[in-house]
C-alpha cells in the first residue's frame, strides 16, 4: 500500500466521528422543519420524510392558479447533506415537467439551491420558491432551450407539451 | 367306541355308550371261519389270534369302566361333596386295568380308544352335567361388585370338589399301574427312552390339563377375568385403606379390617384358584390390572391431600409405602400364581415407585394452576411436581397442561390486571422453586406476558404498585380489588439483587463458572440468575415506554405529595434507578429535585416577606350576609404553575400558599422534564392574585430574573367557611376554592340580597366570571354541594346554603352528632362529594387526553405522510408516526385507525381495504 493510500484511507476514517455529531444537529434541524411545516400547512406544498433518518425526503407541489400548470402535482426528492443547512439540499423533480428552468431528469436551475443557498431558507421556503417559479420561470438561463421560447411566444402549444409531459402518479386514486 | 359315537355322546347323553357290555358274554363271538376251512372248527388258524384278544379286551374294558365310571346322580351339592362309594375293586378290575393299560389291551395309536381317554371323557361328559349348570348359575349373569368374593369363592369350592372327584379314581387306580409299569421299565431294562419313564407322569399332567381347561371353560373368560381383578383390587384398597368414591360415597376405610386376615384370605382364594387351573397368565393379567388401578386410588386416595401446613413433599412417603406395601403384596400374590417363582426385582421396585411418582405428578400438574394461586402454602405440591419433572415427558406436559389452565382461568375479560400481575408474580416465584435455571418458567410465562403487554393499564399499574408503600397506613385503604398489586409493593421492599450482570456472559471468556444453556431452552433464553420478580415486570415493555409512564405516575405523586421530604418517593426512585440504570431516570429525578428545591425557595420567600408584610390585612370583603371567606392556611398548597418562556431552559412553578392568613406555598417544576401539565386557566380569588404577584416579585429577586409561569389548575388549597351556623373546613382543588370564593356577595348585590337567602349564580355566570372552563365549575358545583354548602335551588342556579335545613322527625334516627351533615340528604350528598371528589382529574395530562390534544398535530402529520409517500396501511402510518413525531406517538394501530377514518370521512382521505390514500 503506498503512502497516498494510506493517507485517503486514514482521511475516510476521520470524518465518521464528526459526521455523527453533525448528523444528530442535523437530524435535530430537521425534524424542528417538519414540526414547523406540519404546524403551519400551507396550502399547495407539502413534504415528509421518507424514512427514520430523514435526510431524504419526498415533497409535493400543486401548480399554482393561473398558470399552464394548475390542477397538476408534481412530486419532489429532497437529500440533505450532512451539512445541512450551510449546504443546499438536492432537490429534483420526479414526476416530469415542460419547465424553462428543469431539464428532462428533473433538475433544477434555481439560484438558491445553488450559490445564493443560505442557512436560513428552509424545506418550506424552498418549496414555496419552487411553487413561484412555476409561474415565473427564468427564461434568462434556460435549462430547457424549447420550453423559454414558447413561454413567450406560443402559450397554447406551451400548455398543450406541459400537459403532454405531465405524468400522474401511478398511484390508484383512492 | 369310534369318534362318531363320542360326538354323539357328548351330545346327547347315552349311558349305555360309555361303558359297554361286553359281546362274549352275551353271544359268543366265534369268527369267520376261512374258505376251505371247516366251520366252527375249534382251530380257527391265523386270525383266531386277534380275535380272541378283541374279545379279551372288550371284556377287560366292561370290567374297568363299569368300575371307573363316574357316579351317575343328579345335581346336587351333596352327591357333588359325598366321597363316592366304588364297587369293589376286585381282582378281575385290577387285571383289566392292567391289561388295558400296560398289557396288551393298550389301545392302537389312532385306532382304539385308550382307557385314560375314555375316562377323560367320561369326566368332561359327567362335568357338563352334572356341574357346569351349578357354575352357570352364578356366571351367567353380571356379578355385582359385591358378591364377586362370594362368586369367586363359591366357584373355586365347587371346581376344588370336583376336581377331587375327579382326581381321585384316577390317581388310586390308572396312576399307580402306570408308574409301577414305567418303574419296572426303567430297572429292568436299560433304555435311553425317557418318555417311557415319564410316560405316568406325562399322562397326569395330561390329564390336569384337560380337566383345566375343562374348568376354563366352563367360565366366561372375560368376565371372570374381570371379577378377579375387582376382588384383588377392592382387596387392595381394604388391605391399603383406600378411600374410593365409586359415586355412591366412600366406601372402606372406615370399616376397619383385620389387615393379616384379609391378606391371608386374599392369598388363600388366589391359591385354590391357581389350584384349580383358574390361576395363571390370565389370573396375572388380572392381578396387574387390579394393582394399576389400586396404584391410581392408592395415590388418589392418600397423597391428594397437599400438606399446606409444614410444606413438604409427599414424594418420600410415596416411595417409601411402594418399597414396603405395595412390593411386598406383589410379591405374595405373585409366588401364589406364577407357575415357576419370579422374585420381584429391585429395579421393579424402582420402576413401580416411579410410575407413582408419574402419576401423583400428572394429578398434581392438573391443579397447578391452584397451587399458583395459593403459593408459599403449596410449597409441598410443588415440590412434588418438581420430582416429577425428572420423569420422562413430564415438562412438555407441564408446559402444555399450564398453559391451557392459564389461557382458560386467567387471561380473559374477567381477570382484573392487578390479579393477573399478582399470579404472575406466584408463577415467577413458583417456577423458580420448580426449576431454577428458568426454561420452564419462560415457556409457562410467555402467554401470560404477552397478554400482560396487550392490557392497556398494565405499566400504570406495576409502577402505581411501586410505587406504594405497603407498610403505609394508607395503603390499608385499597382493598384487594384496588388498582394497586400488593405483591409488587411487597416484592419493591426486598432487597435488591445486584443488576451489573447486564453484559453478555457468553462472550465472557474468563467465567470459569459459566455452563451451557440447558439443552431445553430455547434461543432467546437468557439465564437470570436474579431470581427478581420486578425485574420480570419491568422488562415486560421497552425501557422507554415504562419510563415514560413513569413519569407519569411520579409526576402525579408528586404534585400530590404531601410529606414535605418526599422521602417515600425519593427511596422509590433510588429503587427503581438501581434496577433500570441512572441514566434513563434523569427525567425523574429533576422532577423530584423541582419539588424538594420549591420547599426550600417557599421558606426562603415566605420567610422573608414575613417582616413587613405579616402584618398587613388580606383584601377580603367579609359579606355580612355570606360570611364564606377564601381562607387559606398554613399548610396549603394553593397551586399555580409558572413556567418560565426561555426555549432553552423552561423552567416551570407550581405555588402552593401558607403564612398567618394567607400563605402561598409554590411548586416549581421544571417544564422540560415534566409530561405535560394540566394548564386550564382561570382566575384565581383576587387575594391570591396578589400573593402571586408578590411571589413572582421576590422569585425573581432571587432566582436572577427567572419567570414564572402559573398553572392554576394544580395544587390544593384550605378553606374555612364561615356561615351562619356552622363553620365548614376543608382542603379542596383550587378551582373548586375559587368557585366558593366566587360566592360572595359582590359589592354590588350586597344591599339587595336578602338576609335568610345566599348568593346565587347560575353556572353560565361563574363561566365567565372565573374565565373557567364548564366541566371544572360543574365539578366544583358538585363538590361544594355535597359538601352541604351549597344547593341547587333551580336548574344550574346555586345559592348558598346557609343554614342547614332542620332535619325531619324521619330523618332524626340518622342524625349525627353536631357539625357533620345531619340529614339524609346531606349523607346523599356527602356520598355525592365523595364521587365527585374521585373524579378529580389528575394534574398530569393522561395520554388519552393527549391524544386528544394533539390531534391536530398528528393529522397533519398522517395528511403530510399520505400526499408524499403514497397510500399506506395504518400499520405503516403507526410505524411513520412513530419514527417522525417529536416526543414519540405513544398510541398503537386502533388509534391510527380511528384518525384515518376520520380523515375520511372528512372526504380528505379514501380507503380501500386496509390502504388509506390522499383523495385528490
Amino acid at each position: 500500500m503506498s503512502n497516498a493510500d494510506m493517507a485517503t484511507s486514514e482521511a475516510k476514517i476521520s470524518p465518521p466521528s464528526r459526521s455523527t455529531t453533525s448528523n444528530a444537529n442535523v437530524t435535530k434541524r430537521l425534524q424542528t422543519e417538519l414540526m414547523n411545516l406540519m404546524m403551519s400547512s400551507t396550502p399547495g406544498i407539502s413534504a415528509f420524510p421518507n424514512d427514520e433518518n430523514l435526510m431524504k425526503w419526498t415533497a409535493t407541489i400543486d401548480g399554482p392558479e393561473d398558470t399552464p400548470y394548475a390542477g397538476l402535482s408534481f412530486k419532489l426528492s429532497f437529500e440533505f447533506p450532512t451539512t445541512y443547512p450551510l449546504t443546499p439540499p438536492t432537490v429534483l423533480f420526479k414526476t416530469p415537467i415542460y419547465h424553462p428552468n428543469i431539464d428532462f431528469s428533473g433538475r433544477i436551475c434555481l439560484d438558491i439551491l445553488k450559490d445564493k443557498w443560505s442557512a436560513i431558507y428552509n424545506v418550506q421556503s424552498v418549496l414555496l420558491s419552487l411553487q413561484s417559479l412555476l409561474g415565473e420561470p427564468n427564461n434568462a438561463s434556460p435549462l430547457n432551450g424549447q420550453a423559454a421560447e414558447l413561454w413567450d411566444s406560443d402559450p397554447a402549444e406551451y400548455q398543450r407539451l406541459v400537459l403532454a409531459r405531465h405524468r400522474d402518479d401511478e398511484e390508484t386514486e383512492l | 367306541m369310534d369318534h362318531q359315537s363320542l360326538v354323539f355322546a357328548s351330545v346327547f347323553p347315552v349311558p349305555a355308550l360309555s361303558h359297554t357290555t361286553p359281546t362274549p358274554i352275551a353271544t359268543p363271538e366265534l369268527g369267520f371261519t376261512a374258505p376251505g376251512q371247516s366251520f366252527g372248527g375249534p382251530f380257527g388258524g391265523a386270525s383266531a389270534g386277534s380275535q380272541h384278544r378283541e374279545v379279551k379286551r372288550n371284556l377287560a374294558w366292561s370290567t374297568a369302566t363299569r368300575f371307573l365310571s363316574l357316579p351317575k346322580l343328579p345335581h346336587d351339592e351333596g352327591h357333588l361333596s359325598a366321597r363316592v362309594v366304588h364297587i369293589h375293586k376286585g381282582k378281575d378290575v385290577v387285571e383289566a386295568l392292567e391289561y388295558l393299560l400296560v398289557g396288551e389291551g393298550q389301545g392302537e395309536e389312532g385306532k382304539e380308544e385308550s382307557l385314560v381317554d375314555w375316562y377323560t371323557n367320561e369326566v368332561r361328559i359327567h362335568f357338563v352335567n352334572y356341574v357346569h349348570p351349578a357354575l352357570r348359575s352364578i356366571w351367567d349373569n353380571e356379578i355385582a361388585c359385591q358378591n364377586a368374593w362370594e362368586a369367586l369363592e363359591e366357584t373355586q369350592r365347587i371346581l376344588l370338589q370336583v376336581q377331587q372327584l375327579y382326581l381321585q379314581p384316577f390317581n388310586n387306580h390308572i396312576l399307580p399301574i402306570l408308574e409301577h409299569e414305567s418303574a419296572n421299565t426303567t430297572s429292568s431294562t436299560i433304555r435311553l427312552d425317557t418318555t417311557a419313564e415319564d410316560q405316568h407322569i406325562f399322562a397326569s399332567w395330561k390329564f390336569q390339563r384337560d380337566l383345566h381347561g375343562l374348568f376354563a371353560h366352563a367360565l366366561p373368560p372375560q368376565r371372570f377375568s374381570k371379577t378377579l381383578s375387582y376382588v384383588l383390587y377392592n382387596g387392595g384398597c381394604r388391605l391399603f385403606r383406600v378411600y374410593v368414591d365409586n359415586g355412591l360415597g366412600f366406601v372402606g376405610g372406615d370399616a376397619l379390617d383385620d389387615v393379616p386376615k384379609l391378606r391371608n384370605g386374599i392369598l388363600q382364594l388366589l391359591r385354590g384358584l391357581q389350584d384349580v387351573g383358574l390361576g395363571g397368565e390370565q389370573a396375572q393379567k388380572a392381578f396387574a390390572h387390579a394393582m394399576d388401578k389400586l396404584m391410581g386410588s392408592f395415590i388418589v386416595s392418600h397423597y391428594m391431600k397437599v400438606d399446606w401446613f409444614s410444606r413438604k413433599s409427599i414424594i418420600n412417603h410415596l416411595r417409601q409405602w411402594v418399597k414396603d406395601g405395595f412390593s411386598p403384596l406383589v410379591r405374595q400374590v405373585m409366588e401364589v400364581l406364577a407357575d415357576e417363582p419370579k422374585s420381584v426385582q429391585a429395579n421393579d421396585v424402582q420402576q413401580w415407585q416411579d410410575m407413582a411418582i408419574g402419576r401423583l405428578g400428572r394429578a398434581r400438574v392438573e391443579n397447578l394452576f391452584d397451587f399458583i394461586i395459593n403459593w408459599d402454602k403449596s410449597l409441598g405440591a410443588i415440590l412434588d411436581i418438581k420430582e416429577y419433572l425428572k420423569m420422562p415427558g413430564a415438562k412438555v406436559n407441564l408446559s402444555n397442561s399450564f398453559s391451557q389452565q392459564v389461557s382458560r382461568r386467567l387471561l380473559h375479560a374477567g381477570a382484573t390486571t392487578t390479579f393477573i400481575l399478582n399470579v404472575y408474580i406466584y408463577v415467577i416465584r413458583a417456577f423458580n422453586e420448580l426449576e431454577p435455571n428458568g426454561v420452564l418458567l419462560e415457556r409457562a410465562a410467555r402467554p401470560i406476558r404477552r397478554y400482560l403487554k396487550g392490557r392497556e393499564d398494565t405499566a400504570r399499574i406495576v409502577i402505581s404498585s411501586l410505587l406504594t408503600d405497603v407498610e403505609d397506613e394508607n395503603a390499608a385503604k385499597f382493598g384487594p380489588t384496588s388498582e394497586i398489586s400488593h405483591e409488587i409493593a411487597a416484592e419493591m421492599q426486598k432487597p435488591i439483587a445486584s443488576f451489573a450482570q447486564e453484559q453478555d456472559d457468553d462472550l465472557n471468556w474468563s467465567d470459569m463458572n459459566w455452563q451451557p444453556h440447558p439443552m431445553d431452552a430455547s434461543p432467546d433464553y437468557r439465564k437470570s440468575k436474579v431470581e427478581d420478580v420486578i425485574w420480570f415486570l419491568l422488562t415486560l415493555y421497552d425501557r422507554e415506554d415504562f419510563i415514560n409512564e413513569l413519569k407519569q405516575i411520579l409526576g402525579d405523586y408528586l404534585l400530590r405529595g404531601h410529606d414535605p421530604e418526599y422521602e417515600k418517593e425519593t427511596r422509590l426512585l433510588e429503587l427503581i434507578k438501581l434496577r433500570l440504570g441512572d441514566d434513563k431516570l434523569q427525567a425523574c429525578e429533576v422532577m423530584l429535585r423541582d419539588v424538594l428545591e420549591s420547599n426550600r425557595i417557599n421558606a426562603s420567600i415566605n420567610g422573608e416577606k414575613k417582616p413587613d408584610e405579616s402584618a398587613m390585612p388580606l383584601p377580603i370583603t367579609p359579606s355580612p350576609h355570606t360570611p364564606a371567606n377564601n381562607q387559606a392556611q398554613p399548610r396549603t398548597p394553593a397551586a399555580a404553575q409558572a413556567r418560565y418562556p426561555a426555549p432553552s431552559t423552561p423552567v416551570a412553578a407550581l405555588i402552593k400558599q401558607p403564612p398567618a392568613e394567607h400563605t402561598l406555598n409554590a411548586q416549581i417544576l421544571s417544564s422540560f422534564f415534566w409530561p405535560p401539565l394540566r394548564e386550564d386557566e382561570f382566575h384565581v380569588p383576587a387575594p391570591i392574585a396578589t400573593l402571586q404577584r408578590e411571589y413572582e416579585a421576590r422569585f425573581e429577586r432571587v432566582k436572577g430574573m427567572r419567570k414564572l409561569r402559573w398553572l392554576p389548575s394544580l395544587g390544593r388549597a384550605k378553606v374555612e367557611l364561615h356561615l351562619t351556623d356552622r363553620t365548614v373546613d376543608a382542603e379542596v382543588q383550587t378551582w373548586q376554592a375559587s368557585v366558593i370564593y366566587a360566592f360572595q356577595a359582590l359589592p354590588a348585590e350586597n344591599r339587595n340580597s336578602k338576609a335568610e337567602e345566599g348568593v346565587a349564580r347560575a353556572v353560565p355566570q361563574l363561566v365567565e366570571l372565573l374565565e373557567m372552563d364548564e366541566g371544572l365549575v360543574r365539578n366544583a358545583l358538585v363538590f361544594w354541594v355535597g359538601m352541604g354548602v351549597l344547593q341547587e335551588v333551580r336548574p344550574d342556579v346555586y345559592a348558598i346554603l346557609e343554614t342547614l335545613p332542620k332535619p325531619s322527625a324521619a330523618d332524626i334516627t340518622a342524625t349525627d352528632t353536631a357539625g357533620n351533615p345531619t340529614t339524609s340528604t346531606a349523607v346523599v350528598a356527602a356520598a355525592a362529594a365523595a364521587a365527585a371528589a374521585e373524579l378529580q382529574p389528575s394534574g398530569v395530562v393522561s395520554t388519552t387526553e393527549q391524544l386528544a390534544q394533539n390531534k391536530p398535530l398528528y393529522r397533519q402529520f398522517v395528511m403530510g405522510m399520505l400526499t408524499n409517500q403514497g397510500n399506506m396501511p395504518p400499520v405503516r402510518v403507526l410505524m411513520m408516526l412513530k419514527m417522525v413525531v417529536p416526543g414519540g406517538f405513544p398510541y398503537g394501530v386502533e388509534e391510527v385507525r380511528a384518525l384515518l377514518e376520520e380523515l375520511v370521512e372528512e372526504g380528505k382521505v379514501g380507503g380501500v381495504g386496509d390502504v388509506f390514500g390522499v383523495r385528490k
